[in-house]
């Protein structure tokens, strides 16, 4: 597994990954600046209770379309790495399990995304704190807001993972996961079993952890499913 | 064990309803440098990709290093090093990244990467960018690629393909000296037999995906040898003449033809021929190359 890893690692030198990695938490933190800077003083009497806690809100919104777009792009862009020269052959007749190849590139895009995610965590403390919100930093819901979307999220990222691997055509992926973001934008009114529902961390019983663990859960399911397929297609 | 150390057992791919490879028995010995030829489309590929494990067989199985590819398939690739059609490589990344990233897989010492580099003679072009390279410099670090592990055997699609005389040159005398230096078992496809014969010991043809040839290049090569042919008026008195003198001839196209034999046994039979009074109009040599006789098998099993 860690070799995989570490392979996976070489292969995504220099390329745009990195900057989308940063960039995702960077324009979600830029955006909030603009957002109470232009109303700093409308926002800031609307959660006068709780401005960490509002910040926070109006946070967790944004992150959701840019985790959705993130997740789909890293997904096509790891697969794209093996796609572009047809390198599957040669990676598949080395000595490795096509299941630890499929785990590699799935663990790839989620550290990469925990690694957004914590970005997008130590983003928000820094505006909070330049917008001089106190140091009474609620850790605790900013943790939930940077982690627990992208928990909710892995049903998407093992799916991207298996689709964009799939399918050579990069343009498919990214339209799934384009309609996929803008129906996790309207994702209120579904009912709570809608997996893109699940990002929002929404349901009925009030508590985002089921959000949480349901995303876990199906998305080891779809893992699991993906790298069995993987396994047993051909190489292209 | 089987003394072979690829041997497959009516290895057969079928897409859809076609057969792209029909039961293949392939058969190489240890240390051999094995050319698979046929023409475009025959296979070729087909086959390399079901040896490798990059595709499952319809039908029939492989052995390699007399284990069964299916059940034993990461064990035989660990000691097989590969180049599937043209080369497979990160552009973005360096020759010595790519390499990086394929060691750390097979967990090679990181010396062994500077050792395949020289091998393919890239040692100086190691830190550039792999996209910058010519099509013959990315064929020789797939090269370098499929030797990164040591292997005991080396499967090569085409490496030559694209590539310039002098760039199949280079490749060619590397594939020659690897048996040699490194007692390396060899399959490498191509489409031209003129190319195998420089550097093949034995030959495997495949068209249509069945195999009609598998032997000895000097098996071959008999096939190739010059006959003389003469031409002369009466010419099936003239060949019964030569027969009933004890000289071994044949007859065809109105020609008698003899095997390749010696300056001296040709003037004898032209004498007895102009003795018995039959007019000869011409005597040629007739030499079938490689080439022919690779057309004439491909093709005899009826062309598009
Ligand atoms: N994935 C596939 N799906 C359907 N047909 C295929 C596939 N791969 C190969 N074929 C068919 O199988 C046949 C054999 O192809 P293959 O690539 O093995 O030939 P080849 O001998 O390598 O030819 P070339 O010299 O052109 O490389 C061809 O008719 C090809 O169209
Ligand atoms: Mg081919």
């Amino acid at each position: 597994m860690l070799k995989t890893f570490a392979s996976d690692l070489i292969k995504i030198k220099r390329k745009m990954i990195w900057f989308l990695i940063f960039l995702g938490p960077f324009g979600v933190v830029a955006l909030e600046a603009v957002n109470f800077g232009l109303r700093y003083d409308y926002l800031t009497k609307l959660y006068a209770d709780d401005l960490w806690g509002g910040l926070i809100g109006e946070a967790r919104y944004l992150a959701i379309p840019a985790l959705m777009l993130g997740l789909t792009i890293i997904a096509s862009m790891i697969a794209g790495i093996e796609h572009q020269t047809n390198s599957w052959k040669q990676l598949l007749a080395l000595p490795i399990s096509k299941l630890r190849v499929f785990t590699g590139k799935f663990a790839l895009a989620a550290v990469l995304l925990f690694a957004s995610s914590t970005l997008l965590f130590i983003g928000i403390i820094i505006l909070g704190i330049i917008l001089k919100f106190g140091t009474e930093i609620p850790f605790l819901s900013l943790l939930k807001m940077a982690y627990f979307p992208y928990l909710a999220a892995m049903p998407f990222v093992a799916f991207h993972m298996w689709l964009s691997i799939t399918m050579k055509n990069q343009a498919i992926p990214l339209v799934v996961g384009i309609v996929g973001t803008i129906l996790s934008m309207m994702s209120f009114n579904f009912p709570d079993w809608f997996p893109w529902k699940w990002p929002s961390l929404e349901n009925g019983w009030g508590d985002p952890i089921y959000s949480v663990f349901a995303g876990l859960g199906l998305g080891l399911i779809i893992y699991l499913m993906g790298s069995i397929d993987f396994g047993r297609k051909d190489v292209q | 064990m089987s003394e072979f150390i690829i041997e497959t057992n009516k290895l057969t791919k079928k897409f859809k309803n076609r057969y792209a490879v029909e039961s293949v028995n392939l058969q190489i010995k240890k240390g051999e440098i094995y050319g698979f030829l046929g023409p475009n489309g025959a296979g070729k590929t087909t086959t390399i990709r079901m040896l490798l494990g990059l595709a499952k067989p319809t039908y029939g199985s492989i052995q390699i290093f007399g284990k069964d590819m299916k059940k034993e398939k990461l064990t035989v690739l660990k000691k097989v090093g590969s180049l599937v059609e043209y080369p497979s490589y990160y552009g973005h990344l360096t020759a010595y990244e790519n390499l990086e990233a394929i060691r750390i897989l097979l967990d090679a010492p990181k010396s062994r990467i500077d050792e395949v580099l020289s091998i393919v003679r890239l040692s100086n072009d190691a830190k550039r960018p792999v996209k910058g390279f010519s099509l013959g410099m990315k064929q020789r670090l797939g090269i370098a690629a499929a030797l990164l592990g040591k292997p005991e055997l080396l499967i090569l699609d085409e490496p030559t393909n694209g590539l310039d005389p002098s760039g199949i040159l280079e490749i060619r005398e590397l594939i020659k000296s690897m048996p040699k230096e490194h007692g390396i078992t060899i399959l490498v496809s191509s489409h031209l037999l003129s190319e195998m014969d420089q550097m093949a010991t034995q030959v495997g043809i495949i068209t249509k995906g069945k195999m009609i040839f598998q032997d000895s290049i000097e098996t071959l090569r008999q096939r190739s040898k010059s006959k003389i042919a003469i031409k002369v008026n009466e010419t099936e008195q003239a060949w019964r003449m030569l027969l009933s003198k004890g000289i071994q001839a044949e007859m065809e196209n109105k020609q008698i033809y003899l095997p390749h034999s010696s300056d001296e046994a040709i003037s004898t039979v032209v004498e007895e021929l102009i003795h018995n009074r039959f007019s000869v109009f011409r005597v040629q040599e007739e030499k079938k190359s490689l080439e022919d006789i690779f057309l004439e098998l491909t093709s005899g099993e009826g062309s598009l």
